[in-house]
């Protein structure tokens, strides 16, 4: 039998579709000037060696796009995998889990990436 | 003279507890037929077992939907032309999503517990600029006098057998339920507001349009759903500047 | 039409192809990309890893993602940006009630759009 559609779950609000709408939109922009960079710039058509991207991220502003590339690809990642989960309709523990885990795997991505970044600007 | 087609029908046969399975049947067929006169004639002539349902045969009860080459239609008002060729196969089965009773019957209670749930009235009233001048009750009429007539939902349950985010997620409302929640109005029933604003609701929708694509009666069920969200962001922006609101919405 | 089943044969149905329509196939295309790019996201973070690793690591790395198939893989990447993208600024926009009854056109359009940036990438990455 269907289960019954009378208590609101919770679980999916509108501010975490919004931050899915508002990712996904700065993504537009900053997904394809990532894409350009990588492929299409250079003589030989994007980031073809170590010193290309090293000196690539010579230039202030683009680690600073880069970062925030970061932070906006994995929250519109995960916010948008969480939602597929849920409509698989997920338990109420296996949801907790997985709100702490992709939390943490947002975060852990998130510095390991950040760290990444300041390594390669620094060289 | 009248036009005759030679096809297989194929049906689709369950009985409760036992496994599924096609049962063919050949057919002569006037073209200009509808897909439930075949289903009717099955019946008559073939098999007596072959359980189906229908009333008004003019698309008002919402009885008849059911799968025709896998896509979701009313029976009766689907010509024998317009889904199968001279000597072709014609596959008939019953709506997805929903529990089988038998054959082509599904048990679409749920449906009608939830249309329930959100106050969806089989009949509307409606101002008489609104109706179209062709439709408009003869007579003198009283100025601003509401009309009465049947609601455009008539419970077919096509949306939510094409919904493929109801075919994972039951619990989900569905497109007819969020569209009977957007016509009963959400500025009459506060309570709907939480109902539809939560996992199950308007944030479960993933933007596929089946709902609309097979819906045979102009609700449009996923223009109303988007309407819906609409609604709700609106009115989250203006419980942002008015912390007022959120006690008469909540509860 | 079994209701209960596991979540396995549920995820399934998404990409069930029988009667969908058009705007159908554009769920299943945002779905599949959804999945293939968060995957794609996650390794290819762990892969650039090798850029802390000095110039030697980095370089041999990418020598060996020089054959075709990786040019194949590389180029699915992008063609899922595209349509992902593209198809989601249909969504956007029917989200927030614009233009829902075009919906169908936006998509013929946005995946236009989308396979001629697909081509345009894939004669570059492949020819140069
Ligand atoms: S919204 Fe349309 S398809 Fe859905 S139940 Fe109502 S009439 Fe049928
Ligand atoms: S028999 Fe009433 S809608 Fe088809």
């Amino acid at each position: 039998m269907i289960e019954t559609g009378s208590t609101p779950k919770q679980g999916e609000t509108t501010i975490l579709w919004l931050i899915k709408i508002v990712t996904g939109l700065i993504l537009l922009i900053l997904a394809t000037i990532h894409l350009i960079m990588n492929h299409y710039i250079g003589s030989l058509g994007g980031l073809q060696t170590y010193s290309d991207v090293v000196r690539y991220y010579k230039t202030w502003y683009i680690p600073a796009m880069e970062a925030v590339f970061l932070v906006t690809v994995l929250t519109h990642s995960l916010i948008g995998l969480r939602g597929i989960i849920l409509d698989l309709r997920p338990g109420e523990a296996m949801l907790k889990f997985i709100n702490w885990a992709f939390i943490v795997l947002g975060m852990g991505f998130g510095i390991y990436g950040l760290w990444l970044l300041i390594i390669i600007a620094g060289r | 003279m009248v036009e005759k087609w030679n096809i297989t029908v194929k049906f689709y046969r369950q009985k409760q507890g036992e496994k599924p399975h096609d049962q063919e049947i050949k057919m002569d067929v006037n073209p200009d037929e509808n897909v439930i006169d075949l289903v009717e004639r099955a019946w008559a002539l073939h098999d007596r077992t072959l359980v189906f349902a229908h009333a008004c045969h003019h698309s008002t009860c919402g009885a008849c939907g059911m799968r025709v080459n896998e896509r979701e239609k009313l029976a009766c008002i689907t010509p024998v032309r317009s889904v199968v060729a001279n000597g072709g196969t014609l596959k008939v089965a019953p709506l997805r999503n929903f529990p089988v009773i038998s054959d082509l019957v599904v048990d679409m209670g749920e449906l009608y517990r939830r249309m329930d749930l959100v106050g969806h009235q089989p009949v509307d009233s409606d101002r008489e600029e609104a109706i179209q001048p062709e439709f408009r009750p003869a007579g003198p009429a009283e100025p601003n006098e509401d009309f009465m007539r049947l609601s455009d939902c008539i419970e077919c349950g096509l949306c939510m057998s094409a919904c493929p985010v109801f075919s994972s997620t039951p619990d989900y409302l569905g497109p007819a339920v969020l569209a009977g929640a957007h016509q009963a109005g959400l500025e009459k029933n506060p309570l709907l507001f939480k109902l539809i604003d939560s996992a199950t609701g308007v944030w479960r929708c993933h933007s596929a349009f089946e709902c609309t694509a097979v819906c045979p009666s102009n609700v449009d069920p996923g223009w109303r759903i988007m309407e819906l969200r609409r609604k709700v962001i609106g009115d989250r922006v203006k419980t942002l500047f008015n912390p007022r609101k959120p006690a008469e919405v909540g509860k | 039409m079994n209701t209960q089943s596991n979540f396995v044969v549920r995820a399934f149905r998404w990409f069930d192809p029988r009667g969908r329509s058009l705007s159908g196939w554009g769920f299943m295309i945002h779905r599949l990309t959804a999945l293939g790019l968060t995957f794609y996201l996650f390794l290819h973070l762990i892969v650039l890893g090798q850029l802390a690793q000095g110039p030697d690591a980095y370089d041999n790395f990418l020598k060996s993602t020089e054959s075709p198939l990786y040019k194949i893989g590389e180029l699915s990447v992008v063609a899922a940006v595209f349509l992902h993208g593209l198809n989601g600024v249909r969504i956007v926009m029917t989200s927030f009630g614009i233009a829902v009854p075009r919906q169908r056109e936006i998509f013929i359009g946005a995946m236009v759009i989308g396979l001629v940036a697909i081509v345009i990438f894939g004669i570059r990455m492949f020819i140069g």
